[in-house]
Formats: C-alpha cells, sequence, structure tokens
C-alpha cells in the first residue's frame, strides 16, 4: 500500500500546477509563435521526432510484414519445415514490395524535385498531430537544412505536385506541418476549367470548402483546383501557382446571392503519406 | 524516487510516441484514441490524486508543446484537474469489479475531452462544429474504454514496483 500524502499537501500542489497550466496559457497568447514558450516548443519537437523516427522505421516495414501474413492462405496441413519456408518467402516477398515502393516514392519526389525546386528538401513524415482538433503531420528535417516556417510542403510525382500543406513550427532537427485539411488553413485557390478564384479552407476530416468565387461561374464535377500565384506590393503568396489542391466533389448551396462555394476532394492521401518535398523557391514578383 | 520519477517519464514518452504514430492510424470512425487521459486516469486510479495530478500536468504539458495552436498548457490545465478528481473519486468509489478502471476511463475521457473544448471555446481557439466537438468527446471515451484492459496491467506492473518501500520500525 502506497503511503498517501496529505490532503492539504495534495490540494496545495494541485492549485499550484493549475496556476502554472494558466501562466503557460497566458504566456503563450502574448508570446505567440516567438514568445519565451517557443523554445520549449522548439526542445519538444526536437526530442520527439527523432524517437517517432526510430518507431515509424520499425512499425512501418513490421505492419507491412503482418498484413502480408494475413493474407497466407492456410498452410496447416503441409510440413512445418514447407510452412516455414513459406512464411520466410513472404516476408521476403513482402519487404521487397516495401522497399520497391519506398524507392518509387523517393524516385518521383527526386524528379519532382528536380523540375519544381531543384534548392527544395526532401523528408520523412515522422508522425501526425496528437490533437484530434488540429491535422499535422511532423517531418526530420528542420533549419538545419534551411527549413523556415511558412515554406509550402508538397508531394507527388514529377506529373504533378500536390499541395500537403506549410511549415507551421521549425526546431532544428524537425519541423511541424499544417495540413492542408486543418480547419485554420487556407490558400487562394484556382479552377482550371473556368480560370475562376476563390478561398481554399480546409474542413478537418470532411472535403475542403472553396468560398468566394463568383455566383453564376460555370463549374464541371470533378474539375482540379489548383493553387494560384499572386504578388501583392511585390510579395509574392506563400504558394506557387499550380500545385493540385484537390478536384470539385459537389457544389455547396447558395448562402450568398454575390458568391458560392464548392467541395473540393484533396489530392494527396494524407493517411499514407511518407515523405514530401518542402519547397524553398518563392515566387518572382517582378 | 528516481524510479518512480522515470516510471512517470517512461509511462508520457510512450502515450506521446503512440498517439502521434501508430493510433494515429487506427482510428475509431475517425476520431484518434486520448492515450494521455488514459495514463492520468489509470495512474490517479492506481496511486491517488496527486499522482494522478502531477502524471496529468507532466503530460498534458508535453502533449501541448506538440502542438501547433496557441493556447498551450491547456491540456496541461484539463488533465490536472482530471487526474486529481479521478483520484478523489476513485477513494470514495466502494467497487471491486473488474470493470470500474474501465468505466472510470471512459466518462473521464469524455469529460476531460468535453471541458478541453469548453475551455477552448471560451478562449476563441475552437471551431469545430457542435457534432464533432460531441462526436470525439463520446468516441474518444468509447476507444478509451477499449484499450484500457490492454494499458491498465502495463502501467499498474510498472508503478507498483517503483512505489516506495514502507519502513517498519521495530
Amino acid at each position: 500500500m502506497a503511503v498517501r500524502p496529505r490532503p492539504r499537501a495534495t490540494r496545495l500542489l494541485v492549485v499550484s500546477l493549475v496556476a502554472i497550466s494558466l501562466a503557460v496559457i497566458t504566456l503563450d497568447y502574448r508570446g505567440g509563435q516567438d514568445g519565451p514558450l517557443a523554445g520549449l516548443g522548439r526542445s519538444t519537437l526536437s526530442i520527439v521526432v527523432p524517437m517517432q523516427r526510430a518507431v515509424v522505421t520499425v512499425t512501418r516495414p513490421v505492419g507491412n510484414f503482418f498484413s502480408g501474413l494475413a493474407h497466407l492462405p492456410s498452410l496447416e496441413q503441409r510440413n512445418r519445415d514447407l510452412d516455414n519456408e513459406v512464411r520466410d518467402l513472404q516476408a521476403q516477398i513482402q519487404g521487397n514490395a516495401f522497399d520497391r515502393q519506398q524507392y518509387e516514392d523517393l524516385y518521383g519526389l527526386v524528379q519532382l524535385k528536380s523540375s519544381l525546386d531543384p534548392e527544395g528538401v526532401a523528408a520523412l513524415v515522422t508522425g501526425n498531430g496528437v490533437s484530434n482538433f488540429e491535422w499535422t503531420v511532423t517531418i526530420d528535417k528542420g533549419s538545419d537544412a534551411g527549413i523556415t516556417p511558412d515554406m509550402p510542403v508538397v508531394t507527388g510525382t514529377p506529373d504533378g505536385a500536390m499541395l500537403v500543406g506549410r511549415i507551421a513550427r521549425v526546431s532544428s532537427n524537425a519541423s511541424l506541418v499544417q495540413l492542408l485539411i486543418d480547419r485554420s488553413f487556407s490558400v487562394a485557390g484556382l479552377l482550371s476549367g473556368t480560370r475562376a478564384n476563390g478561398l481554399v479552407q480546409g474542413k478537418g476530416d470532411e472535403d475542403l470548402e472553396m468560398g468566394l468565387v463568383d455566383k453564376g461561374t460555370p463549374i464541371a464535377g470533378n474539375e482540379s483546383v489548383f493553387t494560384q500565384g499572386y504578388c501583392v506590393a511585390d510579395q509574392p503568396g506563400l504558394y506557387p501557382p499550380g500545385l493540385l489542391i484537390g478536384q470539385v466533389s459537389r457544389t455547396v448551396p447558395a448562402g450568398s446571392d454575390i458568391q458560392e462555394s464548392v467541395s473540393v476532394r484533396p489530392a494527396a492521401d494524407f493517411s499514407t503519406l511518407e515523405f514530401v518535398l518542402v519547397l524553398k523557391a518563392r515566387t518572382d514578383c517582378s | 524516487m528516481i524510479r518512480r520519477v522515470l516510471s512517470i517519464v517512461v509511462v508520457i514518452l510512450t502515450a506521446l510516441l503512440l498517439q502521434s504514430t501508430v493510433f494515429s492510424q487506427i482510428r475509431l470512425l475517425g476520431v484518434k484514441p486520448e492515450l494521455m487521459y488514459l495514463v492520468t486516469i489509470v495512474v490517479a486510479i492506481l496511486e491517488g490524486p496527486q499522482e494522478g495530478a502531477v502524471v496529468g500536468f507532466a503530460g498534458g504539458m508535453a502533449q501541448d508543446f506538440m502542438l501547433n495552436t496557441p493556447g498551450k498548457g491547456l491540456t496541461a490545465l484539463t488533465l490536472t484537474l482530471l487526474g486529481y478528481t479521478m483520484g478523489l473519486a476513485r477513494q470514495y468509489i466502494v467497487s471491486a469489479s473488474p470493470l470500474l478502471p474501465t468505466a472510470l476511463v471512459a466518462a473521464g475521457t469524455a469529460a476531460g475531452t468535453a471541458f478541453y473544448q469548453l475551455v477552448a471555446t471560451l478562449l476563441g481557439e475552437f471551431d469545430e462544429p457542435l457534432g464533432y466537438a460531441i462526436k470525439v468527446s463520446l468516441l474518444a471515451g468509447l476507444y478509451g474504454a477499449v484499450l484500457t484492459p490492454i494499458f491498465y496491467p502495463l502501467i499498474r506492473r510498472l508503478f507498483e514496483g517503483s512505489r516506495p518501500k514502507r519502513v517498519v520500525r521495530y
């Protein structure tokens, strides 16, 4: 039986911890991204991301291996040696398939990098956000690789780059990426057919919403939506033009007489995201 | 004492890593489990309100600094209060049912996530629809209940081994 501390001492401790929590909330609001707590945030990222990397290095191939085994036909009648041999071979095939898939993904990314932004940084996705209320991933490259906040993050093949999100926070060896589907994410979008533009906003697990589209714009189903490049006072927008955001899935009933919205299904598959490319090149406004 | 601190660090780090890697892929109707809530409640049940509050605070802070949204410290506030409340509640519940930890984790996680959402709304940092907020609270509670039979024995074994020995004087 544990020795129970006195209730009064416990109450004092809880009140202190609550007071510290409230102080941290206040400091974070006042300081924002550059406040006194930003360093703690960077340290947490620096410590956790290498460990996440170790975990996914183990769990991704193992998960692949077990899913392969689950599909093996029943071999109960066979002799044990043959059974083991089949398992070994199956594991080897699964391992090869996993390696080949990784190779193809990486090769596509390298091609994309050389065609889109030779200075870009390729990174491994090490983990997802811990909360149910924000949509983020962590990657294993940070300020040491030249990454700074607000850089666009893409994935895809040389045929086309798909927008994934933007860099939200950076530590020396890791970064936090805010995904396109996060509710506080927004980007200027362009419909490929009519060249009409609007503001694309994340809606969590639902499809994105492209608002501020002029009423009466003819919109085809499955029409692609790309990022729109723009310059304001010689300052470029965050995202280069022509990155695929997604395809129109449906038109939302009009809430206003002058504008309408459409739902956009994101092009990137965020559940299987493994490698991403962080773009460094900025749009030239001159 | 050192072993106890190490146990807390190990439990929190493991929960944080599992939450962000393995369990972010295994979702229940689109909702991730809230492992830090589970850990806090289980420790509070096993060790009492003081340990519950300390683990809740430390785990909440660790989770907060992995978030992007402003208002870091909110999970720590929620889990400190949750750990303390659950530890206190456990002392007044007279039941030997093996399902008690499961029920407490389900109720505590649902109530804790609802409290978090409420305070985040008051701070103006919560823009999820009400339907989604309710869904997350209920499913996170249910998911926690499903995971409790797996995590409860592991955490109990870890903390029992690190309890300070009682000194008996003759």
